[in-house]
This record gives structure tokens, sequence and C-alpha cells, in this order.
């Protein structure tokens, strides 16, 4: 099943840059490899959060970090 | 620029109104209502100033420099390294913001009517049609909430009229019972979505008409805190002192109406309001991070990569908190400081750096 998942997942991002490389101007190589490297982006979080569904994320972060304050209003 | 497109100021008014009320209607009730008691319909009006105080200081910031927005300027203020770092705080922010504002229409919709549909199917298809109009470029989105708010509004005002005959207004007293310090804490969730309209920072540089931007900035204000104290004086009226364990407590007043055996459960129209303003609402979010990712990689244009960055949002959104509960307890207290430090103490600072280095600057020249 999570194999077919990262199938799909593998699938959405390739539709993206099959949408949208050939769109960008052959001269703006940085263009490309900033889409290149969100897209891969993307593609790894999905995976781990489909392995990890429970992984700390930055909701947790944040709440660390304003914790102090975030007691007075509790 | 990168951003051809120009809008009016009142467009822009319009896109900042849905920004803050479409949340702002379904979760701010219950969690003033939980802190302010019966003196909730106060707390939007306290919160309201920190909103006049983060228009004023985007203001300011714009008038230093005019044809830039917040991600740009930064650079020009605290330098090239720390102005990146300060880029990529706001670039962060947005991307977990919006994926909390997609999880709660997520969270929202399949909870109170798509309840076997999975969740990732009601946030992708919100988040691609937010795509296409972010696509289409800053005045898509602005014609669509001219298209829309007004709709939202009228529908909006529609349920509270239907509703009057079922207020009682003895739900708000006594008045003040505990001094106005239970109704000033209430006004802390408010408040924190008041800071949201930093996000004109986003929006002024491209505004045709830049002189009035000030006072439309500071109208959109007024009818938030407007429909705010609406919102709260409703579910006041209705429900009393019970608001703070509703969980949507206008959701629950739309199902209460019912005039002439006709007008029988409009929570249809809720949902309508709800979806129009949140698709405004992701748009204007989700462009504001598209625009600031697109000028802190000083990229030639930022069509392309409003799909990646879309992926990104439906995974953050699945990410930011693992039930509603969670959620709304975050909501309810770090969020505030959160939100507060990003919008409100950060564009402060940045403002402070700018007056400061003017008066050297004035003073240098006089010495010379």
């Amino acid at each position: 099943m999570k194999w077919a998942m990262i199938f799909g997942i593998t699938i959405l991002t390739a539709l993206i840059l099959w949408y949208e490389l050939p769109k960008i101007n052959q001269n703006q190589k940085k263009d490309k490899y900033v889409l290149i490297a969100l897209s891969a982006m993307s593609w790894v979080l999905a995976v781990l959060l489909l392995f990890f569904p429970n992984m700390p994320g930055p909701t947790e972060l944040v709440d660390q970090i304003y914790k102090p304050l975030g007691k007075l209003l509790e | 620029m990168i951003e051809k497109g120009k809008i009016s100021a009142a467009q822009m008014a319009l896109m900042m109104h849905p920004t803050i009320i479409a949340t702002g209607i379904l979760f701010v009730p219950s969690i003033s209502a939980a802190k302010a008691g019966r003196d909730m319909w106060l707390s939007p009006i306290w919160g309201s100033f920190i909103g006049f105080l983060v228009v004023f200081i985007a203001y300011q910031l714009h008038k230093h420099f005019p044809n830039e927005t917040i991600i740009e300027y930064s650079e020009h203020i605290v330098g090239r390294i720390p102005g990146k770092v300060i880029g990529l705080i706001y670039l962060l922010f947005y991307l977990h913001v919006n994926g909390i504002i997609i999880r709660e229409y997520g969270e929202f919709l399949s909870g109170v009517f798509l309840m076997t549909t999975p969740e990732s199917v009601i946030f992708g298809s919100m988040t691609l049609v937010c795509a296409f109009a972010v696509r289409g470029g800053l005045e898509v989105i602005a014609r669509s909430a001219q298209l829309f708010i007004p709709i939202v509004v009228l529908l909006f005002l529609l349920i509270v009229f239907f509703l009057a005959l079922d207020l009682a207004p003895t739900n708000m007293l006594p008045v003040f019972e505990e001094g106005i310090t239970p109704s000033i804490l209430g006004a802390a969730a408010p408040a924190a979505w008041f800071s949201e309209f930093l996000l004109i920072a986003f929006l002024l540089p491209y505004l045709t008409d830049k002189e009035k931007g000030l006072k439309w900035a500071n109208l959109s204000v007024l009818s938030v805190v407007f429909i705010l104290v609406i919102t709260n004086v409703t579910a006041l009226f209705l429900f009393g002192e019970i608001t703070a364990d509703l969980l949507y407590p206008v959701m629950s007043a739309g199902r209460y109406v019912r005039v002439a055996e006709f007008f029988t459960h409009l929570e249809s129209i809720i949902m309508a309001i709800w979806i129009l303003g949140t698709f405004i609402k992701i748009s204007v979010f989700y462009y504001a991070l598209v625009l600031g990712t697109a000028q802190w990689l000083k990229l030639s244009e930022y069509k392309f990569i409003v799909l990646p960055l879309g992926f990104l949002l439906v995974l953050f959104a699945t990410w930011s908190a693992p039930n509603l509960t969670e959620l709304k307890g975050f909501l309810g207290t770090s969020a505030v400081f959160y939100l507060l430090s990003v919008q409100l103490v950060l564009p402060s600072i940045l403002l402070l750096i700018v007056v400061i280095q003017k008066k050297v600057i004035q003073k240098r020249s006089i010495q010379a």
C-alpha cells in the first residue's frame, strides 16, 4: 500500500516537473534549479510523512519556543 | 518588478477583509469566550488596536521603500545576510501559517459535511483551485475577491437578521462583572488574527492609487471589527456563556435559524460563506508566499513555483497538527505570541532601524 502511495507521490511530482520545466526560459538556469529543488523537497517530505506520520513538525517547534508565554493564556 | 499586475486600494481592502474574517468568525468567538465570558463582544475592539498598529507600521515601511515588498526591503534595512534571514523567517512563517489555514478548512469541512472524504483530497482540491488563482496573478485574486466578498458579507448579515428574533440581549448582563481584564485577555486571539494585516506589505507596492492605501487599509480593519463584533454579539446573545464549549459557534447558530418554517437549517449558507472566504484567504497567503519566495531567490518570474509550493502547503497542512483539539489549543495559546512576534514585533524593529538610520544620515549631512 505504502509503495503504491510512493508511486503516486512520484507521479504527482513528475507531472508538476513535466508541466513546468519546458515553460522556463532555457537561459534561466537558476529558475530550473529552484523548481527541481522545491519538487525534490516536497517529494522527500511527502515520503517521510508517509512513513512517520507523527514526526514532530513546525507546530511542535513553535510551541516549544513560545510555551513560557503561551502559559499566560491557558 | 516580478509582479506586473496593478490593483486599486479598494480592491486591496476587499482582499484583506476575508483574509482576517474567514477563519476569524469560526474559531475566534469560542477562543475569546473561553477567556472573556460575557464580555467577549468587546474583545475584537481591543484586538483591532493591533490591526491599526500593524497597518501603520506596514504603511510607514512602505513610504520609505515605495516599490518593494517586505522581503526586499528587509535586505536594504539590515544588510544582505541578516535581511536574507528575516526573509526566510517570513517565508517559513507563511508556509506554516498557510498550512494551518488549509488544515482548519479541511477539519471544518470533514467534521461538518464531508465526513468520509479523506482529508488529503479536501486539502488538495482547495490548494489546486487557489493555485490557479495565484498563477493568474494579483489581479485575478483581486477580481475574485471583488466578486465574492459582497456576497459573503450579505449572506452573513442575512443569517444574523434571521436570528434576530431568537437573540436574548440579557445574556450580556452583568457587563464587566470582573472589570475589563477578562475582555482584554479574550482579545489575545483576535489581536493575533488582526496582525495578519501585515500582508498589505506584499500588496502596497502594486497599488495604482498609493495615496489612498492607508485610508482603505484602515477601512478594511474597521470592516473586520464590525463583522467580528456582530459575530461575537450574536453568539453571546444566542448561546450565552456556553459559546466557549462550542467548536464552531457560527455553524451552530446557522443550524438554529427557523423563520416561518421555511428558512431552516441554513448551515449550507454558512458553508458557502466559509468556502468563498477561505478561498480568498488561502490565495492571499499563498500569493505572499510565492511572490516572497521568487523575490528572496531573485527569480525572473514566480509562476513556475506555484505548483511545487502548493504541494508543500498540502504537506504542511497534514504535518501542522496531529488533531483538531491540539490545533485549537495551539491557536489559543502559543500561536498568539508566534503570530504577534513575527507580524508585529519584527516589522516594528525594522521600522525603528529605518527611522534611526535616517536620523543619523540627516545629522551627518548637517555636520558636513
